[in-house]
């Protein structure tokens, strides 16, 4: 293999790259979002400067089925999301994220920085109820549980799929071959392509259970806002750095 | 969290970093290695440049990792391509397949260890050590050894050399537009190694086509034989002895 083919390969290994290269388009991608109020202190702790926590102290725990997925395949995530600020501006920060399929979290880690984990979550409708699920290492770490389509939410298809512009971001960090820093960046990214094919709000329940390696309950549900539950066909671009650490700090 | 703590984690993501600062001592890690003879043309055609084809004969392990610092306990395939880099005999990792997610995430980032999500497994079935692969649930390699057949040996002195052999791997991290943002050879040693026991026989080795996890793209022409070791190693940091983006 020549220096020219290796620098033409989207990702390791050379032998059958992980992922090919973006933008990634997800069809019929579900998700399921609980937003609930924790302690504010350790939302601050759990957020790194220079963005903000959201002063209401909300997070949002999500469970996402995407069963078609260019480069990915077909898998499910499960993770917890904080809304922040970054220069006054509104930005969604990507704090912890578990699933169940190597490409995307080879590929998140290592393009966007997205804080991907291996491990079992499930999404799917029990009789009546939207159920969420996530194991870990063998034991169960969240259950979500929303009504199912009691509520065509305000706006509909139209605001959410607007809502869904706003702005993330994800903290990359990569080290180098001695173990220090090489890659130490806030990532920013927005989706694109976004078509909402239905979204309802509804009751929800969040039990989020203490796991040393899939820490979602040290940001505790003190009080669920709401459920939120939508399907929509997007496409994840790649991203731009919003803050070096390594150089700006 | 603080800027000057945000710069100081061992790994993503932030509240609780998927693997912390190395070295990585293995404690039993127990070892099935068939080697094979195999095309030496697809192996140049895999041997990322500058590095140079030793000969016909490539490796596949299994490796069972009950206690591994930082990682835990999880098991691992991996396919091996010895070689030389400036002269100096190396063994490329072309191939690595691993059950948990620190090691996974650690061994890509870190060191570019090529590896990818499958189910390994090493076991003694009966009168035969065996080593299984699945891949997105379809079995992809399977390996066979006889069980302890010279079993009264003491001096492990080659088994020491050869794991103490340099390892290359060749990292590639995109940047975030996706272009290439860390492409390099980097090379480790383990260090600290102890051979507990050390055993060669006869072996089989089965590799099933798999898009995904190809392995058998180095198709099997002859087994040379297996080698069933009980170690202790320690995986420190590595060292970048090529850089493909340096003008």
């Amino acid at each position: 293999m020549t220096p020219e083919q290796i620098l033409q390969l989207p990702s390791m290994p050379a032998a059958s790259p992980s992922y090919p290269m973006g933008p990634y388009r997800f069809i019929n991608r579900e998700f399921m979002i609980v937003t609930y109020e924790t302690d504010k202190d350790l939302l601050r702790q759990a957020v790194p400067e220079p963005l903000e926590p959201n002063p209401e102290g909300q997070v949002l725990y999500e469970w996402i089925r995407m069963p078609d997925s260019s480069g990915f395949g077909d898998y499910t995530e499960s993770g917890v999301v904080i809304p922040c600020l970054y220069k006054g501006e509104p930005i969604n920060f990507t704090a912890q994220m578990y699933l169940d399929d190597e490409p995307p979290i080879s590929a998140g880690r290592e393009i966007w920085g997205f804080p991907k984990k291996y491990a079992l979550p499930k999404l799917e409708v029990c009789s009546d109820t939207l159920t969420g699920t996530l194991h870990y290492a063998g034991q169960l770490v969240a259950m979500g549980t929303m009504a199912y389509k009691h509520q065509v939410a305000p706006g509909g298809v139209e605001a959410q799929a607007k809502g869904m512009t706003r702005t993330s971001c994800n903290l990359k960090i990569i080290p180098d071959v001695d173990g220090s820093p090489k890659i130490c960046q806030l990532v920013a990214y927005n989706l694109t392509d976004i078509t909402v094919k239905g979204v309802w709000l509804s009751p929800a329940r969040l039990h989020l259970i203490p796991h040393v390696n899939a820490p979602a309950a040290d940001l505790p549900v003190k009080r669920i806002v709401g459920g939120k539950h939508f399907i929509s066909d997007l496409t994840l671009p790649h991203g731009r750095v919003l803050f070096d650490y390594l150089k700006d700090a | 969290m603080k800027k000057s703590e945000v710069k100081a984690l061992a790994s993503m993501p932030l509240q609780s970093p998927t693997y912390p600062r190395g070295p990585y001592r293995f404690f039993d890690r127990k070892y099935l290695l068939i080697r094979y003879r195999t095309d030496p043309a697809l192996i140049r055609a895999f041997l990322p440049e500058p590095l140079e084809p030793e000969d016909d004969i490539v490796a596949v392990q299994w490796l069972d990792m009950p206690d591994g610092e930082g990682f835990g306990a999880y098991s691992s395939t991996v396919q091996i391509i010895p070689c030389r880099l400036n002269g100096e005999p190396c063994n490329f990792i072309n191939q690595m397949y691993v059950d948990n997610s620190p090691p996974l995430a650690g061994g890509r980032e870190i060191w570019g260890y090529p590896m990818k999500y499958g189910k390994a497994v090493l076991a003694v079935n009966a009168d035969t050590l065996t080593g299984t692969l699945h891949y997105a649930t379809q079995s992809v390699a399977v390996g066979t050894m006889v069980y302890k057949h010279d079993a009264f040996r003491a001096d492990f002195a080659k088994e020491g050399e050869h794991l103490a052999r340099t390892q290359i791997t060749l990292k590639l991290i995109p940047d975030i537009d996706g272009t290439p943002a860390i492409a390099q050879l980097v090379a480790v040693k383990f260090q600290n190694v102890v051979v507990h026991g050390a055993w060669t026989g006869p072996a089989r080795l089965e590799l099933i086509p798999s898009v995904n996890c190809p392995l058998a793209d180095l198709p099997v022409r002859q087994v040379v034989g297996g080698l069933h070791m009980v170690t202790d190693v320690t995986l420190p940091y590595g060292k970048v002895v090529h850089d493909y983006l340096a003008k």
